[in-house]
């Protein structure tokens, strides 16, 4: 009996966390049906009638759908080069012992701490140079040297690879590559997993860069569309049509959410030394 | 083992979609700068197939791209971009050397920096000067830079004034006379006994203590180097601190839910402490709970709005039942707010195409009327234009001709009195008279605290205390 109580006050917590999380994304989806003056003068839960009214007025602007396959375009594959590098340079720093390690990871921690906005202007100017503005390939390729994943990766494999599978490994006659694709990715899936998200929540948000780089209107990704909203000069009513672009935008980040997820799980007690 | 299968399969996965993907973006890359060299070639020639690249942050210069290619066949491109990243998109990309956009804008309190990094091309060499005197005075002298070059144009005047309830004006003051209104509002304190007559009737002037802002710019904030605050500054500042103790606003806070309510008809007087959010039972964002929680409070109308000229259009959208019975007035000094500046860029090959276009958009009577129509009512800048619709009735407004009184405001305004520290100095003063009139800071030390911002915010001028 007080087992059931102690559950049920359990599960009433629960499911008040978890209504809490959701609120938001309802009021989002509710008023991506409700036109721009209902925004601005109430606050409710009921759907409007304005879905039709937000949809043409979005569509006026801009193809949403064609902002989602840049956006796919860009962040699909800076998210999974930003996870294999990474999780390579890592695995390399936290198992291989030779010289410069520490200088090399020093420096990769250095690189963590200076803002990208910093290097703006310059970093449009190497573009230009390259004649890669208006190119996916500076959104894409930099992604590479993702220093934070770097740094959380070798932590990770420190804690939780131990030396002598790698060593099983090498005696077993795998080679290097082999080793780390067959042994390593699998056990430190989880981490990859977990920056996989965060990193394509980052690329699929990213504004600044592709604000910066991307010069014409179709190549644009969906922030930087978005954001177009805002140059109207009836920002009011525009409101309904930004919170349905808000709204269409999130669905991929939550399927990604779920694909990773279910690695984050089902890897967390796969592969170990055994005694 | 699945699971390594899978694993595997990912990331050959991986590679081959990164590789294709990088592919294909250098492709379209290489094949767009291609794309580009070409049309700046043969504009070079000036044959059929020119094309224009806009960068805009209005989106009305969209429209006025699509015309422009409906009219002379030449290919625009328009890109909008969200205003407030705007200067460090045009920024990093003339100072990154692209010869695209051709055709770049500006709003006033942007301008001076743009002109001093010259982002902007020389009008005058293209013949910016032969149409001297065809565009509302203001709007030229804006568009120059220090030295009296032509580098931007609007098609647009944003003169500030004065939107009354002509029937409250009836009533009050016995005549609803756009001139003898005008004359209520003629300076400050004529302004503080509008007020208080307006309040011994039942009704309040405003609904917020900011509608006087718009005309607070009599006299330049820095002349020689030196800030200068003269008297005006200090009346204003008394005017709006005695609006805001006296009781005689609404006090509702501009653009929020009662502000917009009070164009249409009664709304409760809020009190100063809801206003400032110190009070939170009443929620002036949600029109219901706003209604339920002040249906005890005593209800007012409000006479009167100060707005640039666009606030036409916003006035249209949210009067209500009141259409018609709005009429439009001068305050006491001349004031401006907004406009969307066209200009080209400097590193532009396609100066005189871009040229051609400034001119349809601004100089061009015809593209005028089909604007004045378009936009259902916004103010052109073309003085042969706003002449031609001089006699336009606007009904929401009483039948009153805007166009021709837009145009005298307009002639009023002297912009050698703008300087490009005016934002960041108006919102200091602003915070300045915030201070005073809820009376969290005394005089003394509001104004210290406004000098030491300009001190600091701008060290080349000079500060007399």
């Amino acid at each position: 009996m007080g087992f059931k109580i102690k559950k049920s006050i359990l599960y009433i917590a629960l499911i008040i966390l978890g209504l809490t999380c959701l609120l938001p994304f309802m009021l989002m989806v509710v008023n991506a049906t409700r036109s721009g003056a209902e925004i601005s003068q109430s606050f409710t839960f009921i759907p409007g009638h304005n879905l039709q009214e937000n949809w043409n007025r979005l569509f006026e602007y801009f193809n949403l759908f064609a902002g989602i396959r840049n956006s796919v375009i860009v962040a699909v594959p800076a998210t999974l080069l930003g996870v294999y590098f990474p999780a390579m340079t890592a695995y390399g720093l936290a198992m291989y012992k030779f010289k410069g390690n520490n200088v090399i990871f020093g420096a990769i921690l250095a690189f963590m701490m200076i803002p990208g906005q910093l290097s703006l202007i310059g970093f449009y100017q190497l573009c230009s140079t390259l004649h890669l503005v208006n190119s996916y390939i500076p959104l894409v390729i930099p992604a590479i040297a993702a220093t934070g994943t770097v740094f959380f990766l070798r932590q990770y494999i420190i804690a939780s690879v131990p030396t002598s599978l790698v060593e099983a490994a090498r005696i077993d006659g795998a080679n290097e590559l082999y080793t780390f694709h067959r042994i390593i990715i699998p056990l430190v899936s989880p981490a990859m997993a977990t920056m996989g998200i965060m990193g394509f929540i980052g690329n699929w948000n990213n504004y600044l860069l592709p604000m910066i780089i991307l010069t014409k209107t179709d190549k644009f990704t969906l922030p930087v569309m978005m954001a177009t909203l805002r140059a109207a000069t009836d920002l009011a009513s525009n409101q309904g049509a930004t919170y349905l672009a808000v709204a269409i935008s999130v669905i991929p980040i939550l399927l990604v959410f779920c694909f990773f997820s279910r690695y984050i799980i089902s890897s967390i007690s796969a592969g170990a030394v055994k005694g | 083992m699945k699971m390594k299968k899978l694993l595997a399969l990912a990331l050959a996965g991986t590679m081959a979609l990164s590789m294709a993907a990088c592919g294909s973006s250098s492709e379209s890359a290489s094949s767009d700068s291609a794309a580009s060299t070409d049309s700046s070639a043969e504009s070079t020639e000036g044959g059929s197939g020119e094309k224009l690249v806009i960068w805009t942050l209005a989106k009305d210069l969209d429209a006025f791209g699509q015309y422009y290619q409906e009219k002379t066949g030449t290919e625009v491109e328009t890109v909008v971009i969200e205003p407030a990243d705007y200067p460090t998109k045009v920024q990093t990309a003339i100072m990154g050397g692209e010869t695209e956009p051709d055709i770049i804008v500006g709003e006033p309190q942007m301008l001076q920096d743009m002109y001093d990094n010259g982002f902007f091309a020389n009008l005058d060499e293209l013949g910016a000067k032969d149409h001297e005197g065809e565009i509302v005075d203001y709007v030229w002298k804006v568009g120059q830079d220090a030295d009296g070059i032509q580098r931007a144009i609007s098609y647009q005047i944003t003169p500030a004034g004065f939107y009354y309830r002509r029937d409250i004006a009836q009533e009050v003051f016995g005549t609803d006379d756009p001139t003898e209104i005008g004359k209520l509002f003629a300076d400050y304190d004529t302004i503080l006994d509008t007020a208080k007559t307006l309040k011994d009737a039942g009704y309040r002037i405003f609904a917020s203590d900011s509608e006087v802002g718009y005309f607070s710019g009599d006299s330049a904030w820095v002349v020689d180097g030196k800030l200068n605050v003269n008297e005006a500054r200090y009346d204003y500042m008394d005017l709006v601190v005695a609006l805001y103790q006296n009781d005689l606003t609404a006090y509702a806070n501009q653009w929020s839910t009662p502000w917009y309510q009070a164009m249409s008809g009664e709304v409760p007087i809020l009190t100063a402490e809801i206003q400032n959010y110190e009070d939170d039972s009443v929620n002036v964002w949600d029109a219901e709970s706003f209604a339920e929680a002040t249906k005890d409070l005593e209800k007012t109308e409000v006479f009167a709005f100060g707005l640039p000229a666009w606030g036409v259009l916003t006035m249209r959208d949210n009067v209500g039942d009141t259409a018609g019975k709005w009429g439009v007035c001068s305050g006491p000094a001349y004031g401006f707010g907004g406009g969307t500046y066209i200009g080209i860029s400097e590193l532009s090959n396609r100066k005189e195409l871009a040229w051609d276009f400034i001119q349809f958009v601004t100089l061009n009577e015809e593209t005028a009327d089909w604007w004045i129509e378009k936009s259902q009512g916004d103010t052109v800048s073309l003085i042969a234009a706003l002449d031609k619709h001089k006699d336009d009735a606007n009904e929401v407004y009483g039948g009153e001709q805007l166009y021709s009184f837009w145009l005298e405001q307009a002639k009023g305004i002297d912009y050698s009195k703008v300087t490009k520290y005016d934002q960041v100095i108006n919102d200091a003063w602003g915070a300045a008279i915030g201070n005073i009139k809820t009376g969290t800071m005394s005089k003394e030390d509001a104004l210290a605290g406004f000098y030491d911002t300009v001190e600091s915010t701008y060290p080349d001028i000079t500060v007399e205390r």
